[in-house]
């Protein structure tokens, strides 16, 4: 039974570990994606979107198999866990022997490794200590230095440049599986949220996407917020200046824009909105006196401010409307966007105890501006701003960040970084005299190796013309293949 | 043999300096009439000038590759490159002045990107010719090259600053590696193209892609055709040179009547050659063959038409619209995606004739299969981690601008399945030894993906990515 079992492990263990299944993950990862961007997505869309888009019963099929919100679905999570599973077994599976050789180099190749070697070369020399001394000279001038191997009787060259390029591959599934532990990470324990923000108003509480409200340890406090345009209107920078109050003490104090947030205890704060929030803020007006006495005054109007114009006269803004219709005898509100503005007063009679409905502008058959005891003449509105904060926690984004940069230098190695060995090991050629048997290998680029071999050769080459005679310099070394 | 052969070079040799020189004269002409024209409005080197120059210097080098095309006289390469260098030249001082006056890279809207694009490609391709010793690609890189500035013509062009959101120099890095990156893969398409014809993959077969693309192209634009025959096009607003929206990210379309029923016609066209070719190879007989290539060649000439007709409706008229009341314009700026369709279906047909007419010479010229193959892989090893660092930077820009690192946004999704799919290239050709023909089935998939994640993603699918 246990021998059974252990084998059926093997199998799982073989399975999954292997560059089939990798493949097939990586196709169904494309396919799910590929659905999740071109089925509507929950969260993003109108409820009532969804419902135009699709029948009905095609909707319950998609929010029941998951694909209205591929991306968070269990078993699109699940997917990507395996995925992850399957580089960590290759990579497992693998690491052992590319470990075994990348700890100990083959430094003294014996006779069948020389056989085979596809790039090789034969140098005749004439003195064996004197043709390593040529060789290893030669590699220097080629940027090599050589290691002297011993060996019974004599000694052999060994020499190799960026070993680590074997370990690359794995260093780039490392980055993968480090870029993955921080996406699952932030899903685990990262939020996102919104809150929006008048100017002089704190709050602490952050609406999450989820739909659940979120209390922060401290709160945030918007000063100012504002909007910077171009000549022509486009808006050119939204910003806001906010203060952190922490247990009542300001702690922080910022101006942020879009692209440079406000962090504090892992917590970033986005300027990402800014708008009217279509109510007043002030309302400047002139006041005169209906029977013309005394003289006309400037006063602020605020929501909710009743202001005495004399001893027995009030006035105060009553309603604010941003974009006014007049239906049936009424003032309606068409939108929420200061198009059409208009005004409610309340002026107060503390003698007559009567309360006139004052209209800026005039409204006929609705306003009694004629019977105020005073005439108002509007100067300017402000209307309130709000500034839209994206608020945001991700703890796992920096193992996303190293992940990133590791890959990069991952990639540089796997790609423009070659593991080069070359031996040089003196032989007897065909005809019992001595020669060095020169070999070379590399893990990538094999073609443009094969150049630099060439040339190595020839440097060896050079150093022997000293030693060889006249007529031994004509011998041609083969390069085999 | 030989005499025979010296003889039918003479006279192709005589038609040889004359072509070369009358694209020689045309361009000098056009440059002299231009210059004219500059003169009696003042300012000479500024970027409209520059860009014409390089239209005209672009439009003589793809000239004098299709003369080749059509006649197979190698003389006519040399001189094309001559023209796409200036046209490089031209291009580069078009861009520096944009540059300069604009304040920021040319990143910011599509014309803006339309101008680094045509000058990547040129200067791509004079690498390609250069480094790899590729001598035709400009075959490929001009054409393409010239539909991007005449549809640079098109677009407006003023210089608009930046909005909030894109005022980061984590734009300027994630777009220049999203450009060289695309690039590259542009590339190694182009290689894996030319890899398939050393390999002797049959003409046919190109037949069979070729119209397979072009049908999936009107497949696409047919999308718009409305069942009385109207073609519905994106409303534009002249005075705001913008589209008109009828609410937040919601368009408002037009239809121009009669023009569905002429797609329609012209899909029929470019369907006919695929039905011949299954009929061919059903039939096994191989004369359907020769009527598909001569309806490949009439489906040119209907393309062309339809083109045209597009052009000329759109810019002039005011056309319905069955979401609101009234008639409003069009413009070509409203439908860039369509022209580009248009013209690529066009080019990819005319590059088809190109094999047709003169494989043997194209063979000739380019490098054999076994180093294409080499030189295609090289090319992508350039492209993946390009791409990766593109989306690495732009998930840092993201993170910065909106708060999140990933959103699953349709274009990001997309940007990481062709990684995804340039990372399947890799693993099967380093660690299954896949080479030759499926490796370069696996590049074509893989730029084909490029291409939808750069033009299907922001034509088909809405989403946060709405600048480019």
């Amino acid at each position: 039974m246990p021998t059974s079992l252990r084998s059926a492990m093997r199998k799982i263990w073989q399975t999954l570990s292997s560059i089939k299944t990798g493949v097939v993950l990586i196709i169904l990862v494309v396919i799910f994606s590929a659905a999740g961007t071109v089925i509507l997505q929950r969260p993003i869309t109108e409820p009532d979107d969804m419902q135009r888009a699709y029948s009905p019963a095609m909707l319950r099929f998609l929010d029941a198999t998951g694909l209205t919100d591929v991306f968070h679905a269990r078993w699109f999570v699940a997917l990507m866990i395996f995925v992850s599973f399957s580089i960590i077994a290759a990579s497992v599976e693998r690491f052992p022997n590319a470990w075994r050789f990348f700890a100990r180099p083959y430094k003294s190749p014996d006779e069948g490794f020389r056989r085979v070697l596809p790039v090789q070369a034969q140098i005749p020399i004439s003195d064996e200590e004197q043709g390593l001394d040529a060789a290893e000279r030669g590699l220097r001038k080629m940027g090599f230095k050589a290691e002297r191997i011993v060996r019974t009787d004599s000694f052999s060259l060994f020499t190799e440049k960026h070993r680590i390029s074997e370990m690359a591959v794995y260093i780039v599934h490392a980055s993968l599986l480090l870029i993955f532990a921080g996406g699952i990470i932030d899903a685990l324990y990262g939020w996102r949220g919104y809150v929006q923000l008048t100017p002089g108003s704190a709050s602490n509480q952050i609406e999450l996407r989820s739909g659940v409200t979120k209390a922060l340890p401290f709160s945030l406090r918007c000063d100012a917020t504002g909007e910077d345009t171009y000549s022509d209107g486009t808006p050119k920078r939204y910003w806001s200046k906010l203060a952190v109050l922490d247990n009542g003490r300001e702690v922080v104090r910022k101006e942020i824009v879009v692209n440079d947030p406000l962090v504090y205890h892992g917590v970033r704060f986005y300027q990402s909105s800014y708008g009217r929030t279509g109510k007043i803020d002030q309302l400047i007006v002139n006041a005169a006196r209906a029977d013309g006495k005394g003289q006309p005054q400037e006063i602020t109007l605020r929501p909710d401010q009743a202001i005495d114009l004399d001893a027995n006269t009030k006035v105060q803004i009553a309603e604010f409307i941003p974009d006014y219709v007049v239906q049936d005898g009424h003032v309606y509100a068409r939108s929420n966007d200061i198009v059409n503005p208009a005004v409610h007063l309340m002026v107060t009679s503390a003698k007559t105890n009567q309360v006139v409905n004052y209209w800026l502008p005039e409204m006929p058959g609705i306003d009694e501006n004629a019977s105020s005891p005073y005439a108002f003449d509007p100067k300017d509105l402000k209307t309130g701003f709000f500034t839209g904060l994206q608020v945001s926690h991700e703890p796992g984004q920096w193992a996303v960040w190293a992940g990133v940069i590791l890959m990069a230098v991952g990639l540089t190695f796997v790609f423009y970084v070659v593991h080069v060995r070359l031996w040089v090991v003196p032989v007897q050629d065909a005809r019992g005299g001595f020669a060095l048997w020169v070999g070379g290998s590399a893990n990538r680029n094999r073609d443009a190796f094969e150049q630099t071999f060439k040339r190595i050769v020839e440097e060896m080459q050079k150093e022997l013309k000293p030693e060889i005679a006249a007529d031994e310099k004509k011998t041609a070394a083969s390069v085999t293949r | 043999m030989a005499r025979a052969s010296a003889e039918q070079q003479q006279p192709a040799a005589a038609h040889g300096t004359t072509l070369i020189v009358l694209v020689g004269l045309g361009i000098a002409f056009l440059l002299f009439m231009a210059f004219l024209n500059v003169v009696k409005s003042g300012n000479l080197l500024n970027e409209a000038n520059l860009l014409y120059a390089a239209l005209i210097f672009y439009a003589g080098a793809g000239a004098l590759y299709l003369g080749f095309g059509v006649t197979g006289t190698q003389s006519y390469i040399k001189f094309a490159s001559f023209a796409t260098w200036a046209g490089l030249i031209a291009n580069t001082g078009a861009v520096a002045h944009r540059w300069y006056e604009a304040g920021h890279p040319p990143f910011a809207s599509l014309y803006e990107m339309l101008l680094s694009f045509v000058w990547t490609l040129a200067a791509l391709t004079l690498i390609a010719e250069k480094r790899y010793g590729v001598k035709v690609i400009g075959t490929v890189t001009m054409p393409v090259a010239i539909v991007g500035v005449v549809l640079m013509q098109l677009l407006h062009s003023e210089v608009r600053p930046l909005v909030p959101a894109l005022q980061s120099t984590w734009l300027h890095i994630h777009v220049t590696l999203a450009m060289l990156a695309y690039a590259a893969c542009a590339l190694s398409f182009a290689l894996a193209m030319m890899f398939l014809i050393q390999d002797k993959m049959k003409t046919e077969t190109f037949l069979a892609a070729t119209s397979i693309f072009t049908v999936g192209i009107y497949a696409a634009i047919l999308m718009r055709f409305e069942r009385w025959g109207g073609f519905s096009v994106v409303a534009w607003d002249p005075e705001n040179k913008t589209e008109v929206f009828i609410s937040r990210g919601v368009r408002l379309f037009v239809t121009i009547p009669d023009l569905g029923w002429l797609m329609l016609l012209v899909f029929a066209a470019v369907a006919a050659p695929l039905v011949l070719y299954i009929l061919a190879a059903v039939r096994k007989n191989d004369g359907f063959l020769s009527v598909a290539n001569r309806a490949v060649f009439i489906s040119i000439l209907l393309q062309t038409l339809a083109l045209v007709f597009f052009i000329l409706r759109a810019r002039d008229g005011r056309y319905p619209s069955l979401d609101a009341e009234g008639l409003y314009p069009t413009s070509l700026a409203a439908s860039p995606f369509i022209l580009s369709a248009l013209v690529g279906g066009i080019f990819a047909n005319l590059l088809y004739l190109l094999l047709l007419w003169r494989r043997p010479d194209l063979e000739r010229l380019l490098p054999d299969a076994d180093a294409l193959d080499r030189i295609t892989y090289k090319t992508i090893c350039i492209a993946f981690p390009l791409l990766t660092l593109m989306i690495a930077a732009g998930a840092y820009w993201a993170n910065r601008a909106w708060g999140s690192y990933w959103n699953w946004d349709p274009k990001e999704t997309w940007a990481a399945i062709t990684w995804l799919v340039y990372a399947g290239y890799l693993h099967m050709r380093i660690t299954r030894g896949w080479r030759g023909r499926r490796a370069a089935y696996f590049a074509i998939l893989g730029f084909a993906v490029v291409m939808f994640t750069f033009f299907g993603v922001t034509y088909l699918l809405p989403g946060l990515h709405a600048y480019a």
